[in-house]
């Protein structure tokens, strides 16, 4: 018996396990959710120490150490030095003591990410959408980019005045508000429809890899 | 005789309003999967978003490079692919070199099994290609939107060598490709982070590169605003834009065939939607009358 | 007799009247045949008239390996004879020297950038500081004509991005805005913020939890410590943490992500500190599930299904399992407050949660629940840029109805 074989069998009674919780929560359930955590997590300590912590730490050290001892010249790699300090201060969390060291690591991380993706945020998903949305109110000659043009500066205008925090919603301004509910719960709606989609999606593939896959119902 | 009717129609409307979900469960599990198993095709109307992402792809010359960054896992598999297979002969079918890399762990290993499927089509076999020259895999690297950030400088700093182990300089396709510079196109195949949205910060809006993407139908929508502005060429929207890719290259696949059930499991889904809401305003209308 | 000759006259009239015309023809046309021939074969032999005005110069906004080319079009280019077909740009250091190609452009184009590598080991390296000649080309089916040489130019880089200024700018105003009111905020000054309809029902369901005996489950969703989501939820798990040491009421987290359970268990043990509880902290009930999603999500179905807690609370970052706990925690009978910034997932939550804080009003709700200085500054900042936004919208819309072009490029973001 081939591995493949095995391993589509073990696919489809796990499968057929998880789904077996749509009916009731049962043992059946219970024992493919827990080897589905525990198999998940020995995998991701795996991963994490195949693909992050050995190229990213330990190679990238090694890398400098062979150029100061072939070399004699101090290469750049040695800044991962600072990332992998950096990295034992977090593991200092263990120990109650000395705990309000990760604090050091944990700044590091939100402030640089904080700084990475400020001038980003704002050009990428601010200013370029702002001007994309500056658009004519009459498009002379066609009708369709007129009403969608008066459709996209208003539900963005109202959808602002909604997320504007420093105003209680009353009046006219309540009104706009109003208006940018609308327009949200109709995107949302949109996107919900979206979501549906891509959940039977996975459904299908799933139904495929059952009855095609595993019992080789389906050619 | 009227009051009675009213009642009876009010009683099956509170039933269906209260119905056993594992009943709905199982309308869904049939409406997706009975259609498996008739082979019928349905015609698939291509969105211009979808013909965005297609035409940038074909409007590309023999020989051009393409780097492919596939950045999803198992769990996103039946909606990116049918998009990873055909792009991949889409790609070998117009002569397209591609570099293959990921930012998610199981991303690179995504595209090689989408190269096993490809690979055995008759005229993708004629054409020979050859690992190095033809396409590469770069493999996976830590790192998220630091990654896209690093190789607009320099490809080498984040991939020293490929998914094999093999450092670029020894490899055919990637002598001259320093940076987004030396590649005419990023496809990205994405379901989260990091995907598309940091491809467009990073590298579209930074080092000016042209980016076409395909994404799960929950992502998908949140892209629309990067095609309108012009920073995406086009975008795939999940099992369905697999199917319009799939419809534009003359080459139906899984997701046009998984089209059949997805419309029937949607009209399902719609007729429930109908009878919930006609079940819930009766009874509101019932109860503001008594 | 007469009659008969003057017939026969007519047609011999006739005859050589039309022989001529066709000779005459004939002829005609034989020479604009030649004619045509000899303007053909003249103009195949003649070259485009070349592109002149040829310059080059530093290549702006760039670190100093680029020159840009720029010349007029061939005379013969969309007019005259109109043969070009394409442009070749053909750079050498010295005037007289070798001249190379360095690139191609259709015709109708005129202007060129002659990009270079930064790295000196590169052999396209472009050096900066460097004097350099350029000519163009004009090509037109296997002949062609080169324009004058150019005077010399060397690239240098920049220090400043002039395309990047309305960043700049943004980045200037939106920092003034937060820092000024960051800065009115801790003089005490009380900042206005609307009542959030979420938030309002925090209270209450704790108090539920409480009055049932049942644990509140407290879900900081799949984004890492660095996102503002998550960092928003530990705002607001440090007031219901609070609460729930007040109450005595187990509070139950569990996490995707060591880094967030890190935070969490920190956030929790110093609120029950402020509470005066600190005794009644459980470090335990605060713990690392899996960092895979859909594995994360079967574990807490899981402890919902098992645990059946009173309130359900999802602030966070959250994906495609949003749903999927959602449903749970409904079918669990809990009550549910969620909020999200992931578009995506919040109809998901809207649908199936009680209460749904909607994107940015989950930052504001931390701000709200949380009145940090800080956090009631940038949110009072960020109030102000989107003010200027939507000033900024209607006034460019007009402006685009109107066809002002002014206030399009002020949002002109050079890549």
């Amino acid at each position: 018996m081939s591995g493949e074989v095995v391993g589509l069998w073990i696919g489809g009674i796990l499968t057929l396990g998880i789904f077996s919780f749509i009916y009731k929560d049962n043992p059946f359930y219970k024992f493919s959710e827990a080897l589905f955590v525990g198999v998940s997590a020995g995998y991701w300590f795996v991963v994490t120490f195949w693909q992050y912590f050995l190229p990213k730490l330990i190679d990238n050290l090694v890398l400098a150490y062979t150029v100061l001892t072939v070399e004699g010249k101090i290469d750049y790699h040695w800044v991962y030095l600072l990332g992998g300090g950096l990295g034992i201060l977090m593991l200092l969390r263990l120990f109650p003591s000395v705990g309000w060291l990760s604090r050091w690591s944990l700044a590091f991380i939100v402030g640089t990410t904080a700084g990475l993706q400020f001038t980003r945020y704002l050009e990428s998903n601010g200013i370029i959408q702002v001007k994309g949305t500056i658009l004519s109110l009459f498009v002379w000659g066609d009708l369709n980019s007129t009403i969608g043009n008066i459709v996209i500066v208003v539900g963005t205008f109202c959808g602002l005045i909604y997320f504007f925090f420093s105003k209680e919603h009353k009046g006219a301004f309540g009104g706009a508000a109003r208006v940018g509910v609308w327009f949200l719960m109709i995107t949302f709606g949109a996107l919900f429809g979206y979501t549906v989609m891509s959940r039977m999606s996975l459904l299908i593939g799933r139904m495929d890899f059952l009855f095609g896959n595993w019992l080789g119902l389906i050619k | 005789m009227n009051q009675e009717n009213n009642q009876e129609v009010k009683s099956i409307w509170e039933k269906l309003l209260s119905i056993d979900r594992r009943i709905i469960f199982l309308f869904i599990a049939v409406a997706v999967a009975v259609p498996l198993f008739f082979k019928l095709s349905m015609r698939i109307p291509v969105t211009p978003v979808a013909q965005g992402t297609y035409q940038a792809i074909e409007s590309l010359p023999a020989g051009s490079k393409v780097l492919a960054s596939f950045d999803y896992d198992p769990g996103s598999m039946p909606e990116l692919q049918p998009m990873a297979e055909a792009f991949f002969r889409h790609a070998f079918r117009n002569d397209l070199k591609v570099i293959i890399m990921g930012l998610w762990p199981q991303g690179p290993l995504q595209a090689n099994i989408a190269l096993e499927e490809v690979f055995q089509d008759e005229d993708i076999k004629a054409k020979s290609l050859q690992y190095g020259i033809d396409y590469v895999n770069l493999g996976f690297t830590a790192g998220n939107e630091v990654v896209i950030d690093r190789m607009g400088h320099s490809f080498e700093e984040s991939y020293p060598k490929d998914g094999q182990g093999t450092p670029l300089s020894e490899i055919p396709l990637m002598r001259g490709v320093r940076n987004y510079d030396n590649v005419d196109l990023i496809f990205n195949l994405s379901a989260g982070y990091p995907g598309t949205q940091e491809w467009v910060q990073y590298a579209v809006d930074v080092f000016h590169v042209k980016l076409a993407a395909g994404n799960t139908a929950v992502q998908a929508p949140a892209m629309y605003p990067y095609v309108q502005t012009g920073q995406l060429s086009g975008v795939l929207g999940g099992m369905k834009g697999g199917a319009e890719y799939e419809t534009l290259l003359g080459i139906p696949g899984r997701a046009v065939r998984y089209m059949f059930s997805q419309a029937v499991a949607h009209a399902v889904i719609c007729m429930f939607i109908i009878i919930g809401n006609l079940a819930f305003f009766s009874i509101r209308k019932r109860k503001k009358t008594s | 007799m007469k009659d008969k000759d003057s017939h026969w006259t007519r047609v011999l009239s006739l005859f050589l009247f039309v022989f001529v015309s066709l000779f005459l023809g004939m002829q005609t046309c034989l020479a604009q045949e030649a004619e045509q021939a000899e303007a053909l074969q003249d103009s195949l032999a003649q070259p485009p008239a070349p592109p002149t005005n040829v310059v080059a110069k530093d290549a702006p906004n760039d670190n100093g390996h680029a020159l840009l080319v720029i010349w007029t079009l061939s005379a013969d280019d969309g007019a005259g004879q109109n043969n070009v077909v394409s442009y070749q740009i053909l750079r050498s250091d010295s005037p007289d020297g070798e001249f190379e190609v360095r690139g191609l452009v259709p015709a109708g184009e005129n202007t060129y950038k002659d990009k270079g590598a930064k790295e000196k080991e590169d052999a396209n390296y472009l050096p900066p500081h460097k004097d350099f000649y350029y000519k163009v080309r004009v090509r037109s089916d296997g002949i062609f004509s080169d324009s004058e040489v150019s005077l010399p130019a060397h690239a240098y880089g920049q220090w400043y991005h002039t395309g990047k200024t309305a960043v700049l700018l943004a980045v200037l105003i939106f920092s003034t805005f937060a820092l000024v009111f960051i800065t009115v905020a801790r003089k005490g000054k009380k900042l206005y913020i609307r009542p959030l309809a979420g938030i309002e029902a925090v209270d209450e369901a704790i108090g539920r939890a409480t009055e049932m005996g049942k644990p509140i489950l407290y879900i900081l969703g799949l984004g890492s410590a660095d996102m503002i989501a998550t960092i928003a939820s530990f705002t607001i798990l440090s007031r219901v943490a609070k609460k729930t040491a007040e109450y005595q009421t187990p509070i139950l987290i569990p996490c995707c992500d060591p880094i967030v359970m890190a935070v969490a268990q920190e956030t929790v043990r110093a609120a029950y500190l402020e509470a005066g509880r600190p005794d009644d902290y459980k470090q335990e009930n605060i713990y690392y599930l899996t960092s895979m999603q859909f594995a994360y999500v079967a574990g807490v179905n899981g402890i919902m299904i098992r645990e059946k807690p009173a309130t359900n609370f999802y602030l966070g970052k959250f994906y495609a399992e949003s749903l999927l706990l959602a449903e749970t925690g409904s079918l669990a009978g809990s009550i549910q407050i969620s909020g999200t910034d992931e578009i995506a997932q919040i109809p998901f939550f809207v649908a199936a949660t009680d209460y749904t804080l909607i994107g940015e009003e989950l930052y504001a709700a931390s701000a709200y629940l949380g009145r940090e200085p800080v956090l009631l500054g940038t949110l009072k900042g960020q109030d102000w840029a989107k003010a200027l936004v939507m000033i900024f919208l209607i006034l460019g819309a007009l402006a685009a109805t109107f066809h002002f072009q002014f206030f399009l490029n002020l949002f002109k973001v050079q890549l």
